[in-house]
């Protein structure tokens, strides 16, 4: 784009009086001048966004990791008393109620994509479709409460002591399972974040098949390939970096997700072996202690969390748009 | 031809393609569930007093008036305020920086700030707000969700302006349009369905946001429409109600929710009528 | 290097002199010289149509003329383009201002989404300020002078994007003139038309010559030989050779001419 170099000295020198269309032209110039640096000062700003969530969290996680150091990240205390707070019980939360969302949503998800590309009935793909897109945005505060009243009481009458009795015997991977059945807890959080980005896997996981050039399948249905081989071998590593990108995108999602956690993760500060024990996350820390903390070195570990949340949720979602862009590019040829 | 081996992938086939539908059906069995739930309980505390009154104290029925109505306060001011710079920043992006670099740096911060997690912005607008005011209030709730706003409408204002055929761009330019005449009476023209959509579905992403109210528009139990003190708002009510031991409270919580659920699927259904029939 | 010497005898050709003056032009898509010194008379109330076998620069050529080109980065012209004693070319020269002197018709028509009239009315806006009356005037005597009135005066306030293909691309010719340009530029302007269209694309060209300098790009020879007064052939970023169009079409001095016009490629 050449820039616009108007400068009305000039084009006054320059004016031409026969051309009456010279004299609405300095104006004309200088509001698309105006618009093009509030347009671009618009821009700036979002990157302006970003740098101050980044500056505020560092800024306000000084306290904090003055007083504990590196140790932070390690340390499992969380006493607010006694004013030693330590990240690690958070993390492990906020990553293994991940790490359950993903073993259980992704496979479902999938499976729903693959149903809705290649064996729903024409008529029924829009309709599925959108109410899965639908229920994509529906608020977490709704899998919640949900989650809270309905699925809690459910999986601690029916399903936790079934696991107790069974898994919970199971001689290397018993103390997964160990313990009494709470109903909320590290597993009931994670099953529940499933649930809640199941829709979004399967959505974006759906959009990246579509983008699989009928071409490649109808050649390899044509070679007597069966569904099954066509989605395995043709399908899947056609869109792997779209697959794997959107899954990530999703592992985002769950690992920042706030409100569908605090309800039914029992909040409790501690690392227990058993998946069926009450612990916390990040998000569900912040959530349910900010406002009640009184102590700056409180409020400041609950800030150090917060940028402990961002600094990997960032890393995530930049690998998966990282992997996403290579596929447009691919698709837009 | 090996008969056995033909036996074979035709029964991992069928196998496989059970086990989709199978996930399929189970899957969207939960979400089905979900919405059923909701419904009965929301449905069962629906009434007029919902309303009409305010939030309760424990024990004692009331309604959600104050919360539903700091909740539209709360979700307009978000769309005021975050709208116009997104739109102009999206504007940029497809437009006069369309082979900048600035864009492409925009671009993908923008996507991260996409799916960023909520509680995080939260934080930033207390320290950005709150801590600098002393108070909770319902201004920094409002830039909270302002901030959510920004980068859903940066990108379909980017995409939507982006389809606008450039023969369309070169028209208006040979007419002697400056860009910024190109833009305002053609770009924004021919895109305008498209950005209408992308504002509701900020909207609704936004009306059901609890975790950057949290700590700050913080939660008032009274009647409240001052942008400088605390502002109630639905989704932290619920929040608050649900976790409650009392049982108005609770039900109190479910109509809540449903009402939120409502007003979101509306919302986006719009959305998606609106960009499915796309006339001028 | 061209031969460009009109023979001022051709009866279309008396008394004509230049309104622009391309001289030693280049242009470059990045490293990519696609025009090499091209030097070409304009001549004023004049239709002169730019032939060749796609690819050959004869829209890059035409898109210099009201700059249109910068609006996409990485491209480039060398030369002059003298119009009214001045060099178009020189940055100081807003693009704005030249190229409502300098007007422009596409090969699809690009009707904005907005009214029949807005149409119109966008690109006056721009440079008067005319009451409510004169707009009406200026709205009418456009679409009149492109045979367009009769057809759309009961709807001049609904949605261009209603009417018919040949109608879009005279109302686009229509909101052309009513900036009253100097020059109008035709960019294969009936290549998405279909033959009545086209016939009526035509009558209107030969028109509007009485008060416009007129520069087509066509790959129809034809409609060059219907049109055009004078006629330019280019070939892979050369001007090969340009004179009156009945001299080109009946005794071209270059043998590429000769294969062009005679349908041997292209």
């Amino acid at each position: 784009m050449v820039e616009l170099t108007f400068d009305p000295a000039e084009a006054r020198a320059a004016e031409k009086p026969q051309d009456p269309r010279r004299a609405s032209l300095g104006r004309l110039i200088l509001t698309d001048r105006f618009f093009k640096l509030l347009t671009r000062a618009a821009a700036a700003f979002v990157l302006l966004i970003l740098f101050g969530v980044i500056f505020t969290l560092v800024e306000g996680s000084i306290p904090a990791l003055r007083e504990f150091g590196p140790g932070f990240v390690w340390t499992e205390d969380w006493n607010p008393v006694k004013e030693r707070f330590g990240a690690l019980a958070p993390i492990y939360g906020t990553l293994v109620t991940s790490i359950i969302a993903m073993l259980v949503a992704v496979p479902i998800g999938l499976g729903i994509a693959i149903f809705l590309t290649e064996l729903c009935p024409i008529w029924l793909r829009r309709p599925i479709g959108t109410a899965i897109e639908l229920l994509a945005g529906i608020p977490s505060i709704i899998y919640g409460i949900w989650g809270l009243f309905i699925f809690a009481p459910f999986l601690q009458q029916y399903v936790q002591p079934f696991l107790i009795s069974t898994l919970g015997n199971v001689p290397g991977i018993g103390w997964l399972f160990a313990g009494p059945p709470y109903g909320i807890g590290i597993l009931t959080a994670g099953l529940i974040l499933a649930i809640m980005v199941l829709p979004f896997i399967a959505s974006i996981t759906r959009d990246v098949f579509e983008t699989v050039p009928p071409v490649l399948k109808e050649s390899a249905y044509g070679l007597g390939a069966t569904t099954w081989e066509v989605v395995w071998k043709v399908v899947l590593p056609y869109t792997r970096a779209g697959v794997i990108g959107g899954i990530m995108l999703a592992l985002g999602r769950a690992l920042g997700e706030t409100m569908a956690v605090t309800f039914i993760i029992g909040n409790a500060h501690r690392i227990s072996g058993s998946i069926l024990q009450p612990g916390t996350t990040i998000s569900a820390s912040i959530a349910n202690e900010f406002v009640e903390a009184l102590q700056v070195l409180h409020t400041s570990s609950l800030m150090s969390l917060g940028l402990i949340l961002f600094v990997i949720t960032f890393i995530v979602l930049a690998a998966a748009r990282l992997l996403l862009a290579s596929l447009n590019k691919r698709a837009g040829g | 031809m090996d008969r056995g081996l033909y036996r074979r992938r035709i029964l991992r086939n069928r196998f496989h393609m059970t086990m989709a539908v199978a996930t399929a059906v189970f899957g969207l069995t939960w979400l089905v569930l979900i919405l059923a739930m909701l419904l009965i309980k929301g449905i069962a505390g629906l009434n007029l007093a919902v309303f009409t009154e305010m939030t309760p104290p424990p024990g004692s029925s009331g309604g959600l008036l104050n919360a539903i109505v700091g909740s539209l306060i709360l979700t307009t001011l978000g769309v005021l305020i975050g709208t116009p710079i997104a739109i102009l920043a999206g504007t940029y992006m497809a437009e006069y920086g369309r082979h900048s670099k600035l864009t492409d740096v925009v671009r993908f911060i923008n996507d991260i700030l996409l799916s960023a997690p909520s509680i995080v912005i939260g934080l930033f607008v207390y320290g950005i707000m709150v801590r600098p005011m002393g108070y909770f209030s319902g201004i920094a709730g409002s830039v909270a969700l302002a901030i959510l706003v920004v980068p859903v409408v940066v990108r379909t204002t980017e995409d939507m302006l982006l389809l606008v055929p450039s023969q369309m761009r070169e028209a208006a330019a040979a007419l002697g349009a400056p860009r910024w005449h190109v833009i305002r009476y053609v770009s924004y023209r021919a895109a305008k369905t498209g950005i209408i959509t992308g504002i509701l579905l900020a909207i609704a992403r936004i009306s059901g946001e609890t975790a950057p109210l949290l700590f700050t528009a913080l939660n008032n139990q009274f009647w409240s429409t001052s942008l400088l003190a605390p502002m109630p708002s639905l989704p932290v009510v619920i929040f608050q109600f649900a976790l409650s031991p009392y049982e108005d409270w609770q039900r109190l919580a479910w109509t809540g929710a449903l009402l939120i659920t409502i007003a979101v699927l509306t919302l986006s259904i719009v959305a998606r009528l609106l960009s499915s029939k796309r006339t001028v | 290097m061209a031969n460009f010497a009109v023979h001022a005898s051709a009866d279309s050709l008396s008394n004509a002199k230049p309104k622009m003056d391309i001289k030693d032009l280049s242009f470059f898509y990045g490293d990519n010289k696609a025009l090499k010194d091209i030097t070409l008379p304009l001549f004023e109330k004049r239709v002169t149509a730019l032939i060749g076998p796609s690819g050959c620069g004869k829209s890059t050529l035409l898109r210099i003329l009201n700059r249109i080109y910068e609006l996409y980065p990485g491209q480039r012209a060398e030369g002059t383009v003298m119009l009214d004693g001045e060099n178009i070319l020189d940055p100081k020269l807003d693009a704005n201002y030249l190229r409502s002197k300098v007007g422009m018709v596409f090969q699809k028509p690009t009707p904005f989404p907005m009214t029949i009239y807005d149409n119109i009315a966008f690109g006056v806006k721009l440079y008067q300020k005319p009451s409510r009356a004169e707009m009406d005037a200026i709205v009418e005597s456009s679409l009149v002078r492109t045979a367009l009135w009769g057809e759309v005066k009961d709807r001049l306030h609904t949605s261009a994007l209603g009417l018919s293909g040949g109608q879009q691309q005279r109302l686009c010719i229509a909101r052309t003139v009513a900036v009253k340009p100097e020059v109008v530029l035709f960019d294969e302007p009936t290549s998405a038309l279909d033959p009545i269209s086209t016939a009526k694309i035509e009558e209107l060209i030969d028109e509007l010559k009485r008060d416009f300098t007129i520069v087509i790009v066509t790959h129809n020879m034809q409609q060059a030989a219907r049109v055009a007064d004078l006629t330019a052939f280019m070939y892979l970023g050369d001007l090969i050779e340009a004179g009156p169009t009945t001299t080109m079409f009946s005794t071209p001095k270059d043998n590429r001419t000769l294969d062009y016009i005679t349908g041997r490629f292209g």
